[in-house]
């Protein structure tokens, strides 16, 4: 997950320098070949695969799951806030198993101050120091971004509990938390909204703007990036703020709609976010994926857990399904899939150059 | 498989990872780096003896054994997966309930040998499809052991329905448990026998060189005409029967087994594997560290626990523990190569 | 009104495919009996924060479900293990759902207003399970029925307090799993009480043990190190397995558990032998099937108008060596 990593993945091509990311506007243009070009350049299509079944398996067995849309759409948002903040480390090859600690710490921060728009600030802050620190021992001190950030999931965790005494932070102005969690454009509470406000943001920086393009690059292959003159190193340091950010916006809003903070928040995100961003198609070496992918894949995800908990399916065969899901997109990845074939052909070579059985 | 000769070549191809090649001269930094964790326990220890009230009483050392004894055997087992540059392998916290469960639940109905025999199978199992998903498809290890700790915590909980297992009183696990030699329980020599046992897998078969030169180089080993997904599989599978065996410990010392007694351990053993050197670039590390790295972990829960500190403080010193130690390593690294 | 006449048919619909499928699945059992015997039956959504993956969960369930089936209500249970997040949004599954009924056992207290106010505002009554919400929260919820958590520290403090019997004594505390409302509830009960009724028992060293047998072992061992087995008359645990481990480790170190005064709570299988052993002088009994019967009984109540206590407690008995033998107490978890 940095430079020095092998891409076991063998097909996380180099000249990654164009992002992926092309919106559905540009198959508009009406011929097939330039269609079928992008359909192959695309990373979301097993997502979207999973997205279609769940999407009629749950029209025909839970139909509330859809007249109820804005409930799903709060546990699409509740599941993929962090894994949109998440997308924008692991393009470029890097990990952060913070999120779900930096949630709980944020939280608490808020929910210790008052005031609640000087709370709502000092949370927010909190994750952009958070992801300035993960990134400082990335870049800085030079650490594995997955072990920088291991020792801050327990680091911060234990801060929760330093801060709020082991026990959840009641809100100071608890109405205006409920009002939060109501309606505020149409059905639509304002944890939908910020979260599509989040994807669209982040949608467009990672395709639409050079520096959050130059994250394909960082992720794909990082010399090659170097050498063609990106500031690699400042964008890991935005891509570690962007997470930490994303993970506090989620900490602020849970502690708002549930009008407390709880230091042990989060127990369920960071598997979530990760399996969401991985149904969706994101490489997680690095250089291949969308934000696009990862929505994909947490639509996926809390329509398939909205229907089983509407369905009084158990959570431990919710966990078995989104297990064997989750199991079944990563072998089935098309560069994954590729290598196991080579694998074979290259046996079997060997196996005829050798003339003995293995 | 690959014949000696081809094994050492990929090992040469693969550079300074797997041998000894770093004899150029001698540079303090480097050396702490490469000893942080034997100087850190050994001061660590020093400054308990002398200012922890306690520390060095006998039941005190034996307290230290029992929280390295059944983590420990998860972690030497897991460094495997981690030399293989696999990162690490999450489903430990399914295989070591599992197999806790397993063996309390089995050996009552049907006696010991046949939980041991399901624990193996089962472990095997974990192993091998652990294995196919990263050797075979070349899988993320993370993400297909998220998804097997899915699968296997699951299907554990429906099974087990989530009950408290508890053997007999004067059944055989209950007296594993609770044997000692002097200070010394039987856990613990458990950890070092199998320490000693994976050491020697590691450094002294051709399976071990494998895994440090798929490591170090995967091509290079592939090419050399080593079966490498054979050599995935392998790691997991070691991984897997020492989950199994820590398993056992685990469930032996409290005589009880639960689905939920192992939360956490994926990362507490990873967290130990790094602290003892092991690096996650994959190639480079021993058992014998990951040993260390568990002493240290154990010794300074135990100061923080006689020193009447709070679970959030323990876990914050932890956490600065692994960026500590890894700084150093990283930045002593560093200034070496100038 | 648009939107419940979609919610009906939804229902219907989702009963026509429950009934095609349990039809297709199990030809040979019983029909359901909706509608059946003439008696009304009821939608209730259950929004539990454990079930089979905790040993209460798994004895709590089955009575739960059983008087349920029996009184015609018609469960949807959820488990969000302890997540309060994963909880909120189950209950605005279950609003969405509009059920005649939800049963909230609260993952953490202090976060569920949000739920209970969407609640109240579709109409649909609440009631409250095993763990109680806040006080200011009371007027949003029809009914309680279980422990007394806090309660329960309380009975176990006194048993502690009646056994020092104004000696000066030092004690060990273990407590849950830490966060968990449950352990805090508990904790809080013991402390305060022991402040309140025998300030002559001091608390030498409190650590979590994670309501796990073999935390607590190692914990209890370390703090007897800590402060020196020689100044320690008790310990108090906030569970039976965590007790059970307490006492493996003095045996452990050779010290005799019977002089020492110890308490803890749930009254288990584990539990309940140690006291008649005399190992464990004291635990107050909670009852998985008390808890998880009158959750379906209260919510009948309520939804059928019947007269019901607000506040169901489930009663703390204490359990001693005089009467851990009575079938009464008979562990069940």
């Amino acid at each position: 997950m940095s430079q020095h990593t092998d891409h076991s993945t063998g097909a996380s091509p180099a000249p990654e320098a164009t992002p992926q990311t092309m919106q559905l506007g540009a198959a508009r243009g009406g011929f097939l070949s330039q269609l079928r070009v992008t359909l192959a350049r695309r990373t979301e299509g097993r997502g979207l695969a999973l997205l279609t079944v769940v999407v009629i398996a749950a029209a025909i067995l839970e139909p509330v799951v859809f007249t109820s849309y804005q409930v799903t759409l709060g546990r699409v948002a509740l599941i993929g806030l962090v894994a949109l903040g998440l997308t924008a480390v692991i393009l470029m090859g890097e990990l952060d198993l913070s999120v779900a600690s930096t949630l709980a710490v944020s939280g608490v921060v808020m929910a210790s101050i008052p005031d609640i728009w000087l709370g709502v600030l000092a949370a927010l802050a909190t994750g952009l120091i958070i992801g300035a620190i993960n990134a400082f021992f990335v870049v800085v001190v030079g650490i594995n971004s997955f072990i920088a950030t291991l020792g801050m999931l327990f680091a911060l965790r234990g801060l929760a509990f330093v801060l709020s005494d082991e026990e959840p932070v009641r809100l100071s102005n608890i109405d205006a938390g409920i009002a939060f969690g109501t309606p505020l454009l149409g059905p639509l509470t304002p944890r939908v909204l910020l979260f599509i406000a989040a994807f669209i943001a982040l949608q467009i920086f990672l395709s639409r703007v050079k520096a959050g393009r130059e994250f394909y690059a960082v992720g794909g292959n990082r010399q090659a990036a170097m050498d063609a003159g990106i500031p690699v190193r400042r964008r890991i340091f935005t891509g570690f703020m962007i997470s930490g950010f994303v993970a506090a916006l989620a900490g602020v809003i849970n502690t708002l709609e549930r009008t407390a903070a709880d230091p042990t928040a989060g127990s369920t995100v960071l598997l979530a976010s990760f399996a969401a961003a991985i149904i969706g198609g994101v490489l997680l070496n690095g250089g291949r994926g969308s934000v696009l992918g990862t929505l994909i894949g947490a639509l996926a995800l809390g329509i398939l857990q909205v229907s089983l908990t509407l369905s009084g399916v158990q959570v431990d065969i919710q966990d078995i399904f989104i297990g064997v899901i989750l199991l079944l997109a990563v072998i089935t990845d098309p560069a994954n899939l590729r290598a196991a074939l080579a694998g074979v052909r290259s046996s079997f070579r060997g196996r005829e150059k050798a003339q003995t059985p293995v | 498989m690959a014949t000696k000769e081809s094994l050492t070549e990929a090992i040469a191809v693969a550079g300074s990872g797997a041998g000894g090649i770093e004899k150029k001269k001698f540079s303090p930094l480097l050396w702490i780096a490469e000893n942080g964790v034997i100087v850190f326990t050994a001061a660590l220890i020093l400054f308990a003896v002398i200012f922890v009230n306690g520390f060095a009483s006998l039941p005190n050392i034996t307290d230290v054994f029992y929280r390295a004894a059944p983590i420990g055997i998860v972690a030497v087992g897991m460094t495997f997966v981690v030399i293989s540059a696999n990162y690490l392998d999450l489903s430990v916290v399914a295989q070591v309930a599992t197999s806790a469960v397993i063996f309390i639940g089995i050996s009552n109905l049907y006696g010991l040998l046949a939980g041991l025999l399901v624990a193996t199978l089962v472990a095997m199992l974990y192993g091998i499809v652990n294995g196919v998903a990263v050797g075979f498809f070349k899988a993320n290890a993370v993400i297909v052991t998220l998804s097997t700790t899915f699968i296997g915590l699951g299907i554990l909980r429906w099974l087990s329905g989530g009950s408290i297992f508890f053997g007999p009183e004067d059944g055989p696990i209950r007296a594993f448990g609770q044997a000692r030699l002097g200070p010394i329980p039987a856990s613990a020599l458990l950890l070092i026998i199998i320490t000693l046992i994976l050491w020697f897998v590691l450094n002294r078969t051709t399976f071990g060189f494998a895994v440090r030169a798929y490591g170090s180089n995967k091509e290079a080993t592939r090419l050399a005409g080593v079966n490498t997904t054979l050599v995935v599989i392998g790691a997991f599978v070691i991984t897997a029967l020492a989950a199994m065996i820590g398993g056992f410990a685990l469930a032996a010392f409290s005589n009880t087994a639960v689905s939920s007694m192992s939360d956490g351990y994926e990362f507490r053993a990873l967290a130990a594997i790094i602290i003892g050197g092991t690096s996650v670039f994959g190639g480079k590390g021993s058992v014998l560290r990951t040993l260390l790295g568990v002493i240290f972990v154990s010794v300074l829960t135990n100061i923080l626990v006689l020193s009447g500190i709070g679970f959030g403080f323990q876990q914050m010193a932890i956490g600065a523990l692994i960026v500590v130690a890894v700084s150093v390593d990283a930045l002593a690294r560093r200034a070496a190569k100038k | 009104m648009r939107n419940s006449r979609i919610t009906f048919s939804a229902l219907g619909l989702m009963a026509a495919a429950g009934l095609v499928l349990s039809g297709c699945a199990a030809a040979d059992t019983e029909t359901p009996d909706a509608g059946g015997s003439g008696e009304e039956t009821f939608e209730v959504y259950a929004l539990l924060p454990q079930g089979t993956d905790q040993p209460y969960g798994t004895t709590y369930l089955p009575p739960f479900e059983e008087a349920a089936a029996e009184l015609g209500l018609n469960l949807t249970i959820t488990n969000s293990q302890y997540d309060a997040d994963a909880q909120a949004s189950e209950c605005e599954v279950a609003v969405a759902a509009q059920p005649d009924l939800i049963i909230l056992w609260p993952a953490v207290g202090d976060t569920v207003r949000p739920c209970l106010a969407a609640a109240n505002a579709a109409g649909i009554p609440v009631t409250v399970t095993n763990s109680d919400v806040n006080p200011e929260d009371k007027d949003l919820t029809e009914a309680y029925s279980g422990p007394d958590t806090y309660g329960q520290g309380v009975s176990s403090a006194e048993i502690m307090c009646d056994l020092a019997d104004g000696e000066e004594f030092g004690i060990l505390v273990v407590n849950g799993l830490t966060g968990n409302s449950t352990a805090i509830n508990r904790n809080a009960g013991f402390v305060d009480t022991v402040e309140a009724n025998c300030p002559n028992v001091t608390i030498l060293a409190e650590q979590p043990g994670n309501w796990n047998k073999d935390d607590s072992q190692i914990a209890v061992s370390e703090m007897l190190t800590a402060v020196g087995p020689e100044n320690v008359d008790g310990i108090y645990a906030a569970d039976d397995t965590m007790v059970a481990g307490a006492i493996d480790a003095l045996k452990a170190r050779g010290i005799d558990p019977e002089p020492l005064y110890i308490t803890s709570i749930g009254n288990t299988f584990l539990g309940n032998p140690l006291v008649v052993s005399g190992e464990l002088d004291g635990t107050v009994f909670q009852s998985s099937s008390w808890d998880g019967e009158n959750a379906a009984r209260l919510a009948h109540a309520v939804l059928t108008g019947a007269d019901y206590e607000e506040n169901l407690f489930m009663p703390s008995v204490k359990v001693t060596a005089e009467n851990a033998d009575d079938p009464s107490v008979a562990p069940e978890w």
